[in-house]
Formats: structure tokens, C-alpha cells, sequence
């Protein structure tokens, strides 16, 4: 198992983590935070912001996660995000009048419940009717699109979204409390899910049983592991992980609902995926580091950097993406079963 | 047979997409159900050219977005019926178009002249070039444009604009008054707008007027105009990088985008937020917690007013302005100091006599 953690590209994208981290300390401990230009670069405003924009991020990668090591391909995850952005939204305006607590809770259910049910359908049409897995994840994507576009009641109005809680103790501690330990509720919640993966990937048998469904179903079956139950399960997790990233965006990140609001986060999610070679704490690095260059350009924008054409602030994250995957992207190994239904031996199924 | 079942389920989820994909708004049918207007209008219009037209009918087009944003169009559009009221018309005679895509601005304005509109109101600095060219080419109809600026005036054109630089100076003077850090902040839409650039300098003057010494954080949106008023994540996130720099005051200026930031000021206890446009204590009621005020533009009654003078004759081209200024305190009436609401009340006194100048423009 250490092989499989310790890949060469989830190194480097932890490491990019880490690096933040201990400069973000040694910035603002010492006597290196006279220096303005290093404040923007790794100030606790820029910290905050690159966790934000990369939770999301983050639960969709996990979510790519779990469905690709079970051998199923799943480029919906833009789509169940959304699906659970919506569900998440009309259950938070119908709970209005709730306490604010249970209902934003309800409402983060409901995004769960929904997303799971686009992970299952995504499972149904490629397993039970073996679709084309990337055709059935662009009918997801259309599907969530179209549906909660129409259905969006304009004139409805959610009241309230998740505040910080800072967690007594720990949040104390200079730089890394306020950015780490004083963050709203589902912030914790995808951090802990990132390690709760991980050790069920490769701690656990229901882990070493999906990734071998997911690297070779034949020798999987042969023991006498149902391959596609599996598939149907983890597909459905996945399917709810992204949902919880919708979630995250309307109840916690903004606490309103936007036509098109996940804005290309799925995509985004994959090539985190990818970059961190299918690992949850590479996909963490990889997701941390979309955020950051994010981050990044807003901090130049509110330091006034003004010598610079605003075009080529606005153009960093997206450059960032393209060197990241594309440097690393021939180096990392997908799942070798990925994308190819199963068939059993005889053929029924 | 499995196959067989499959293949209808394939097709049924598919072309549900694809007709729910395509039919994103219920209003769409409001500028079908224009088709129908050619028929009895044009008669109308050819009958008594000369004389005032017994019928008075009014078109609005929004910019990209819904005519209940709860911002601009909307504004608009409360003011093309309010006029309706004022003037007593049929709710027949009033018709707006929202607009999908900003290649569709001309077409949609086509609508109404083929329907033979008298007055045509277009909501928006960004249709601002389609609506001259339309008035250069239909003289005989009235157009209103909320927020265009005017460089050469035509005689059926009026561009309904704002000192937005001034109300964006009281919410500077008011943000400068409120703050216990000596930080301050705006998160605004996009500086390719002229008035979210007047509304962040008289910002940043109006607070330099009370504390010279203050440190005002803001930012706009480093998008396109077509993203830049509809990016909330992007407010929320930027209002609490700023809140982490030390702002305990946020002025949110730019559509859903401003909202977001709005949204995010009200979950942190003891700041307060700035609305602006319209009183965002009624348009974003969850941040009602933080919203002290909102530097507002009066869209409503500036095109009323527009179409009623249009409606008896007293119709003039060129640049109009129309009322700026803060929106009430709200339940923050007793939280703000008698000393700050006495120097918004000179502030706003010497705005409007020219004593106090905002520095924005010259």
C-alpha cells in the first residue's frame, strides 16, 4: 500500500500544501511579514481564500475518486454538483422558518440524497444498460442543467447559511487556527472525508475490494467479489460527495442559489483528480493549488498591483491548470478497468 | 428486448435534457405573446401619426438577466409600472423583454418597433450602443436608456443617469464614520462600468473625507462583463479575504456578485455591510444583519418621470440625471450616531450644492 500512497505525483502536490503552510508561519511569525509582497503571497487572507475556493474542488475529486478506482468513469461530477447545489437550495427555501440549524442540516441531507441518486442513475445507465460513460456522464451534466434551471424559482429567497465555528483550543494557534480551526461546519466535514477515504481506500476490505474491481473485475469476480454492486455503490457515494460539494456552494459558500453557479468546479475537480493520481491527499494538494493561484490573483487585485494588465492576473488560474495537468498527466495511471463494463462469463448478469 | 427498453429509456432522459436545457425561463413567453401586438398596434400607429397617439404603449428590454433581479431590471421595470399607474394605462400597453444573450439586444428592441412601441426603455450601460443606433434609426420613437451616458445627444434619446459618485461618497463617508479598525472595504463588479468605478472613487473620497488616514481595500471582479455582476461565490469569497485583512465595514457593489459579499459580511458578528442600487434590506433580506444602508440610485421614479414627460410632450434628449443617496438605516437607526447622521445630512446638502465635490470625473 505505501506504493500506492507515496506516488510520485500526490508527493509533489502534498508538498505543495505543505509549503504553503510552513511559509504562511514563517511569514506572518517573523520578521519576513515586513515584506508587502510576501503578505500578499502567503498572508492569512490568501490562506482563507485557497481553502474556500478548494473544498469544493476537493469533494469532487474525492467524489471522481471513489467512482474511477470502482472502474467507472464519472465526468458528471459538474452535473451531480449541481443537481445538489439545486436540491440543497429549494430545501433550504422550503425550511425557512425552521430553526436556522436543523434546516440548513435538512438542506445539506437533501443535497446528499439528490447527488447519490444522479451517482446511482450515472450507475444504471452504464452498468445495467451499458451507456457509453462518458455519454451518460454528459446526460447527467445536460440533465442538472436544464432541470434546475427550469425549475429555479427566481423570487425564492434563502435565509441564512452556515457561520464559522471556531474550535475552542486549537484555533488559538497563530496562522494555522484562524485558517485551519476557524472555518464553518461542511469545511471541516470535507477535510475529515478526505482522511476517511483515504483509509477506506486502502485501510479497509470494501477499499482493497473496489480498487480491485476497478483494476482488474475479472481475477475481482473470480474470488467471488460482485463486481458491478460494487460499482453501484461506490458510483452512488460518489455521486452524494459531489452533491455535498453543490451543497457547500449554495449553503455554506454563498447561501443563495446561481443558474450555472458550480461554474466548471466538476471539471476543475477531475483534473484535481487526476493530478493527484487518483489519491485523496494528492487530489487535496492538487485541488489546494487550483485554489491557491485563485487566491492568488485576488490578493494582487486587492494589494492594488496595478503594473501588471489585469488580464494576466485573471489568466493565472487557468495557466496553472494547464502546466499542471499537462506536466504531470503522462505520469500518473488511471485505474486500468476504468470506462469498460463487466460482463460475467456467460454473459447474464 | 432489454436492448429494446433501453433505448427508449436512453432516448426519453436524453430529449428530457435537451427540452429542459431549452427552456430555462418561464417569462421567455412574454416577448412571444408580442407577435400577436403587431396586428392591432400598427393600425394605430399609422391612424393618428401627427396628433398624441390615443395609444401609449411602452417596451422595456432588460440587459442579460430577469426582469425581477431584484436590482437593476427590476427597478426598471417597477418604474415602467409605476408610470403605467401614474398615467393609467392598461397592463396591455406595458411589455418587457428579457434578454438571453447580448447579441440579441437589437432583435429584442426590433420587437417593439415592429410593434410599434411610442417609448422603449433598455436597462443597462451595456446596451448603451444598440440604443442610439435604434433611436438614430426610428425618430419618431422615444427611447429611455437607464444608465447610458449621452456623449452626443439625440432628440429622442434620453440617457437616465446617476451621480453615482455621489451616493457612493455618503456610503464612503458613512462606512469611514462606522469602522472600529480603521479598514474598510468594497467588493464591486467590474471596472469596464463606468458607474461601479464612480461608485468605488466616491467611495474611497467620501471616506478620506472623515479619516484621511484610511485604509479602504477594494476590488473588482477580474471577469468579463458578462460574469462580473453574476458571480456571487467570487463576492462572498473577496468579502472575507477583505474581512481577514481587517475591514469591519464592506460596501457590496455589483449585482448577485455584491450580494454574495452582502451574504458573507452578515455571518460574522459585529461588521457591517453596505447595499447599493436599490434599499437592499428589501432585495437581500439575509443580510439584514450587517446592512447599515445602501447608496442607492432612484431608478424607479427617474423613469416614471422620463415616461410621463414623454407621455405630454415634454420629452428631451440627452443625459438626465436622476436622484442618488443612501436608503434608510433600518434597524440600525439606533446603532448609528446622531454626530454621523448630522454629517450625512451636510455631506448629502453639499453634494447637491456643489460645495463638496467627490473628485470623481474631473
Amino acid at each position: 500500500m505505501g506504493s500506492t500512497f507515496w506516488k510520485r505525483s500526490s508527493l509533489i502536490s502534498i508538498g505543495i500544501a505543505l509549503f504553503l503552510v510552513v511559509m504562511a508561519v514563517l511569514v506572518n511569525l517573523t520578521s519576513l511579514s515586513q515584506y508587502t509582497w510576501l503578505r500578499v503571497l502567503f498572508g492569512v487572507s490568501a490562506l482563507n481564500f485557497t481553502l474556500r475556493a478548494s473544498i469544493p474542488l476537493v469533494l469532487g475529486a474525492l467524489s471522481g475518486i471513489l467512482c474511477e478506482r470502482s472502474g467507472i468513469i464519472n465526468i458528471g461530477i459538474e452535473g451531480m454538483m449541481l443537481a445538489g447545489a439545486f436540491a440543497g437550495f429549494v430545501a433550504k427555501t422550503n425550511t425557512n422558518h425552521w430553526p436556522l440549524m436543523s434546516s440548513l442540516i435538512f438542506s445539506v441531507l437533501i443535497a446528499l440524497a439528490v447527488g447519490g441518486l444522479m451517482g446511482l442513475l450515472h450507475a444504471i445507465l452504464s452498468i445495467r444498460f451499458r451507456m457509453d460513460q462518458i455519454i451518460s456522464g454528459t446526460v447527467i451534466i445536460i440533465l442538472a442543467a436544464g432541470t434546475s434551471s427550469y425549475l429555479y424559482d427566481r423570487d425564492a429567497i434563502a435565509q441564512g447559511k452556515f457561520s464559522s465555528v471556531a474550535i475552542p483550543g486549537l484555533s488559538d494557534i497563530p496562522v494555522i487556527g484562524p485558517v485551519l480551526f476557524d472555518n464553518p461546519p461542511l469545511t471541516y466535514l470535507a477535510l475529515l472525508l478526505v482522511v476517511v477515504v483515504h483509509v477506506a481506500l486502502f485501510y479497509t476490505r470494501w477499499g482493497l475490494r473496489t480498487r480491485a474491481v476497478g483494476e482488474h473485475p475479472r481475477a475481482a469476480d473470480t474470488v467471488g467479489i460482485n463486481v458491478n454492486r460494487y460499482r453501484y455503490v461506490n458510483t452512488s457515494i460518489g455521486g452524494m460527495l459531489a452533491g455535498l460539494a453543490g451543497g457547500y456552494l449554495v449553503l455554506e459558500a454563498v447561501g443563495q442559489f446561481q443558474e450555472g453557479m458550480t461554474a466548471g468546479r466538476g471539471f476543475i475537480s477531475l483534473a484535481a483528480m487526476i493530478f493527484g493520481n487518483w489519491n485523496p491527499f494528492g487530489a487535496l494538494g492538487a485541488a489546494t493549488l487550483f485554489g491557491y493561484t485563485q487566491a492568488l490573483q485576488n490578493e494582487l487585485l486587492l494589494a492594488g498591483v496595478t503594473n501588471v494588465p489585469r488580464q494576466f492576473i485573471s489568466m493565472l488560474p487557468y495557466i496553472v491548470t494547464i502546466v499542471a495537468v499537462s506536466g504531470f498527466v503522462g505520469r500518473v495511471r488511471p485505474p486500468a478497468a476504468e470506462g469498460k463494463v463487466y460482463e460475467t462469463e456467460g454473459g447474464t448478469e | 428486448m432489454r436492448t429494446f427498453r433501453s433505448t427508449w429509456l436512453f432516448a426519453l432522459l436524453l430529449i428530457s435534457a435537451l427540452v429542459l436545457a431549452a427552456c430555462p425561463a418561464p417569462a421567455a413567453p412574454v416577448a412571444d405573446s408580442d407577435a400577436a401586438a403587431p396586428a392591432e398596434a400598427a393600425p394605430a400607429a399609422t391612424e393618428a401619426p401627427a396628433a398624441e397617439a390615443p395609444d401609449f404603449k411602452i417596451g422595456l428590454v432588460t440587459d442579460v438577466g430577469r426582469v425581477n433581479d431584484r436590482s437593476f431590471n427590476q427597478s426598471a421595470w417597477e418604474g415602467v409600472l409605476k408610470a403605467q399607474a401614474d398615467l393609467g394605462l392598461t397592463e396591455d400597453d406595458v411589455k418587457y423583454i428579457e434578454t438571453q444573450d447580448a447579441k440579441d439586444y437589437a432583435d429584442n428592441m426590433g420587437q417593439f418597433i415592429d410593434a410599434g412601441y411610442n417609448v422603449i426603455v433598455t436597462v443597462g450601460f451595456a446596451l448603451g450602443d444598440a440604443t442610439i443606433e435604434a433611436a438614430n434609426n426610428n425618430p419618431d420613437i422615444l427611447f429611455i436608456g437607464v444608465d447610458q451616458f449621452q456623449g452626443e445627444a439625440l432628440p429622442n434619446l434620453a440617457g437616465l443617469i446617476f451621480h453615482e459618485d455621489q451616493s457612493g461618497y455618503l456610503a464612503g463617508v458613512l462606512a469611514a464614520s462606522m469602522t472600529d479598525s480603521g479598514t474598510i472595504a468594497a467588493v464591486l463588479g467590474t471596472d469596464l462600468v463606468p458607474p461601479v468605478v464612480a461608485f468605488n472613487e466616491g467611495y474611497i473620497a467620501g471616506a478620506k473625507s472623515v479619516n484621511p488616514d484610511i485604509n479602504v481595500i477594494s476590488t473588482y471582479h477580474p471577469g468579463e462583463i458578462s460574469q462580473a455582476f453574476v458571480d456571487p461565490e467570487w463576492g462572498a469569497a473577496t468579502a472575507k479575504q477583505a474581512i481577514d485583512q481587517g475591514a469591519d465595514v464592506v460596501f457590496g457593489a455589483g449585482g448577485i456578485t455584491g450580494n454574495g459579499a452582502l451574504q458573507e459580511v452578515a455571518t460574522h458578528e459585529g461588521l457591517y455591510c453596505i447595499g447599493v442600487d436599490t434599499d437592499q434590506w428589501d432585495t437581500v433580506p439575509a443580510a439584514q444583519p450587517c446592512l447599515i444602508s445602501s447608496a442607492m440610485k432612484l431608478i424607479v421614479p427617474g423613469v416614471a418621470e422620463l415616461i410621463t414627460a414623454a407621455h405630454d410632450g415634454n420629452f428631451s434628449g440627452g443625459n438626465v440625471f436622476g436622484a442618488a443617496g443612501l436608503a434608510s438605516f433600518h434597524d440600525f437607526e439606533s446603532v448609528i450616531p446622531q454626530e454621523v447622521k448630522d454629517l450625512l445630512v451636510t455631506t448629502k446638502a453639499g453634494l447637491d450644492d456643489g460645495s463638496i465635490s467627490t473628485g470623481y470625473g474631473n
